[in-house]
């Protein structure tokens, strides 16, 4: 069991380190944190009011798409590699569990998706802090030091725009999306060498999970009338796909509603099962498959 | 089934693979019944695509044998109690380029349970064996295919192993670093290691392997040591010096009435590689 653990982080490190020397992550890096500096540059198009929210939609728009490239391209690219290049036979000659490197490989992706999104949040808290300092120098200055009480609402009105602790809880719901897209891209790894089969699949996986519950809905419905291979059919995606519709608290959150902790930690117990019961079934594919 | 005399231990080993589209059966492996002592160098010889490759990944247990069964040291191949006991350089190795050669030891190390002091003790003492101390530092990806091969020879070596399982050790190594690995092996052996590796290249088998077997489209065809696969029956050879045309001829006449047969006379080479591995080390 320890040795176990040991193996696991010990691929995981080097998946880490292998994946923050690959070329396109830091090409997707620039260009997600220059949609972060430019979405202050972008309030100038008339957004007064809701400049904050503006900047909000833009960046976790730009960290959401770009964190999904990173989550898809991520697994997709660096188990086959080991696969194609063959470096997985020297690891596996050694006594290391094909389990240990699955989740190994999974925890080094997280790892890295852990570090894009806290750098990414530094730069967006860092461009809102900038931006809020900006406008309440203004209201200073215009002032010369003495706002009125308008004024002193109005700062405060930035100051809660850009300093809201619900983007915290958005942050950590895009983190649980992408580690889940992470393990549908190594699930689809252990079944395939193509780079591009893995992304298609996972793709897919994605936007029907954007469906899950409609399917869920129907498949539940007691009087839905369905034919049997239609009600399998229902059931297998209701079952097998994960229901990324729940994420759209996200949305919420940034819209300026309210959503409970509790919430996010029932999505982040779903994401955990859901992880573990899909890297269990990947060891398992993974086990029975022949190098 | 515990037969603590072989190192490995194959019986019927057969493996048949289904080729993804067409759904055609290859044979790569037929019924392969094979011993390895403890201690032997053992060579497997064939030409590509006989199923040496496939023997070494059977023992591995990268691969499931389609019938039979293969044991290293008692334990079933593949097993992690028989992984502890070995060490694989594989084909052409291919390590992650972005880390150092002294790196690549350290990773492997601790997958072999190696930790600490003793790690990095057993790495610095490898780098040294294959001699690689001043480039330890450097990315593997600069590294030339005799280099990286020493550094697959060296991680194989990590956990000191009582089997080597080498696929193609010197393939694509030039004269000296091909010296150096087959230096190796014979030093190895000294110390009691068990040593199987494959290997078309005849001559440098020849030069370290107790006992062969040779495969062809996934079959043995011949098994022994080299003494008996190699020795012309009924026949000895001389080397002499100061042999002179008239001696020669006396000679020849002493050997007819003594009732044996003067088969040839030829001049002594020196091996091509000798030569060249003395030249360059001037």
């Amino acid at each position: 069991m320890k040795n176990s653990l040991r193996h696991i982080w010990v691929i995981a490190g080097n998946t880490f380190t292998e994946a923050i020397r690959q070329k396109v992550l830091y090409v997707l890096t620039v260009f997600c944190l220059i949609m972060l500096g430019g979405s202050s540059f972008y309030t100038q198009f008339d957004f007064r009011g809701d400049e904050f929210k503006f900047m909000k939609d833009l960046a976790y728009a730009a960290i959401s798409v770009i964190g999904l490239l990173v989550a898809l391209l991520g697994a997709a690219m660096l188990i086959p590699a080991e696969l194609e290049k063959r470096t997985i036979y020297t690891l596996l000659s050694k006594p290391v569990r094909k389990f240990e490197f699955i989740v190994g490989k999974y925890l080094g992706l997280t790892l890295l998706l852990t570090l894009f999104m806290a750098l990414m949040a530094g730069i967006f808290m860092l461009v809102m802090w900038s931006h809020e300092s900006s406008l309440t120098n203004d209201i200073m200055a215009t002032s010369q030091g003495q706002p009125t009480e308008l004024q002193l609402q109005q700062i405060n009105e930035f100051r809660a725009g850009a300093y809201d602790p619900a983007m915290w809880q958005a942050l950590t719901l895009v983190w649980a999306k992408l580690c889940l897209v992470t393990v549908i891209s190594v699930f689809f790894s252990t079944l395939a060498s193509s780079t591009v089969f893995i992304v298609s699949c996972t793709l897919f996986v994605y936007l029907i999970g954007h469906l899950q519950s409609v399917a869920r809905d129907f498949w539940l419905a007691p009087e839905s009338g369905a034919s049997w291979l239609t009600t399998v059919f229902l059931a297998a995606i209701s079952l097998l796909i994960p229901d990324f519709q729940t994420f759209n608290l996200i949305d919420e959150i940034i819209g300026g509603n309210r959503v409970l902790w509790l919430n996010t930690r029932h999505i982040l117990l779903y994401t955990g099962g859901y992880t573990v019961i899909a890297l269990g079934v990947s060891s398992l594919l993974f086990e029975s498959r022949e190098l | 089934m515990n037969e603590p005399d072989f190192a490995v231990s194959a019986a019927n080993l057969t493996k048949t693979f289904t080729l993804e589209w067409t759904r055609k059966r290859l044979l790569a492996l037929d019924g392969l019944d094979l011993r390895v002592r403890r201690g032997e160098v053992f060579g497997l010889l064939g030409p590509n695509g006989s199923g040496k490759s496939t023997t070494l990944k059977l023992l591995l247990g990268l691969i499931r044998p389609t019938t039979g069964q293969a044991r290293v040291f008692g334990q079933e191949a593949g097993s992690l109690a028989s992984r502890r006991r070995l060490g694989f350089l594989p084909e052409n190795p291919y390590f992650p380029g972005f880390l150092s050669g002294r790196e690549v030891l350290n990773y492997y190390g601790k997958l072999a349970d190696l930790h600490g002091r003793r790690l990095r003790a057993r790495v610095e003492e490898l780098l040294e064996l294959v001699s690689l101390q001043p480039a330890a530092g450097r990315a593997l990806k600069t590294y030339s295919k005799g280099m990286l091969q020493r550094v697959g020879l060296a991680q194989a070596l990590l956990h000191d192993p009582d089997l080597l399982l080498l696929d193609e050790p010197t393939a694509g190594v030039d004269p000296v670093g091909s010296r150096q690995i087959r230096d190796l092996i014979l030093a190895l052996k000294k110390r009691g290691k068990t040593i199987i590796f494959s290997s078309h290249l005849l001559e440098q088998v020849q030069e370290v392997a107790d006992r062969v077997i040779i495969l062809h489209r996934g079959k043995k065809i011949q098994e022994g040591t080299l003494d008996e696969l190699l020795s012309v029956q009924g026949q000895r050879q001389v080397t002499v010096s100061g042999l002179t045309p008239e001696l020669q001829e006396q000679l020849a006449a002493w050997l007819q009435n003594a009732g044996a047969e003067l088969i040839a006379v030829t001049q002594p080479k020196q091996q091509l590689e000798d030569y060249f591995i003395r030249a360059v080390s001037k």
